[in-house]
């Protein structure tokens, strides 16, 4: 830069910058501060899903392995064609909780169901079957009219 | 520009380069308030996601300064049409007073306050920002040699604005 402007840059660069409001700082450091964990609430609901499907794959490990090892010449080459043939629901319980009062404050009765839902697959061409069944609990909330 | 230490505690940091940010924030913003925003906001992101980035600390840190304060002064701007009347805040100093007086001190603020934002930008990146001219243009998107000229031309202002203010006592 010009000679003619050095004398001004340098008065310029001696000027210091005012330094921040301590308020600023604060903020700063609330915002930095270390986050306490949240509660893992949602593990509520991906633990019994995760056990689900681990034990499906194992199911369908055993599954495989087991005709393998009794007779593998009779075992086809391609994937098994194992198709659904038949689900079924069973009740097995029922427990009526009493009343409750919904949002819009209308009365409803609280049911409690426990069902077992099974799932047949058939492979037609070996005739393999598997069963599967899950106990299943429902909740149902049925309005009540009075009148 | 100084290096940056992994293991510097960020008051350490920021107690140094703090009050440059917020000085160059205010060339971009219309309030102090805004200015502090913006800093905040963009040392915040910094240390926590960008401080192990590779290049100069302060340079991304006036991008990201840069970046809030423009997008802050657009949606003020479209408030402030809305509000006619909001009421105007004091600004505050820029620079700490000198202790061999004030006046000075004050008499180039308000030149400075008077030059063309997009010379007054920067001069505050190249002074106080301490970046290189090939820096301030990369910040703003011109070529090296515009900000060269808009620099010189800012200092021409200044001295002109300053020469006066003598003059006339």
């Amino acid at each position: 830069m010009d000679d003619d402007f050095r004398d001004l840059e340098a008065e310029l660069g001696r000027l210091r910058p005012a330094a921040p409001r301590r308020e600023l700082v604060s903020r700063i450091e609330r915002d930095l501060a270390p986050r306490r964990a949240a509660p893992r609430r949602w593990l509520w609901v991906a633990m019994p899903a995760a056990a689900a499907l681990a034990a499906a794959a194992v199911l369908w490990v055993r599954w495989e392995a087991a005709p393998a090892r009794e007779a593998p010449a009779a075992r086809p080459a391609a994937t098994p064609a194992m198709k659904p043939v038949a689900v079924r629901d069973v009740l097995v319980g029922s427990r009526d909780e009493g009343y409750v009062v919904l949002a819009d404050g209308w009365p409803a009765r609280r049911l409690r169901e426990a069902h077992l839902d099974t799932i047949i697959w058939k492979d037609p061409r070996s005739a393999a079957s598997l069963q599967w069944s899950v106990p299943r609990e429902e909740i149902r909330i049925v309005p009540v009219n009075f009148q | 520009m100084e290096e940056f230490s992994e293991n510097e505690s960020w008051k350490n940091w920021f107690n140094r380069h703090g009050p440059k940010l917020l000085l160059c924030a205010r060339q971009w913003t219309v309030s102090m308030a805004d200015a502090e925003d913006v800093v905040q906001e963009a040392f915040v992101r910094f240390w926590r996601r960008q401080r192990g980035l590779a290049g100069e600390p302060l340079a991304l840190l006036l991008t990201s300064v840069r970046r809030a304060g423009l997008d802050i002064a657009r949606r003020r701007m479209r408030r402030a049409a809305r509000e006619a009347g909001a009421m105007a805040e004091e600004p505050g100093p820029l620079f700490e007073r000198l202790p061999e007086g004030d006046d000075r001190r004050a008499a180039i603020e308000s030149a400075l306050g008077r030059l063309p934002p997009e010379q007054r930008e920067v001069l505050a990146l190249k002074i106080w920002g301490g970046l290189t001219f090939a820096q301030a243009a990369d910040q703003l998107g011109i070529p090296p040699s515009t900000a060269a000229s808009r620099y010189r031309y800012a200092l021409a202002a200044l001295r002109h604005e300053l020469t006066s203010a003598d003059c006339h006592g």
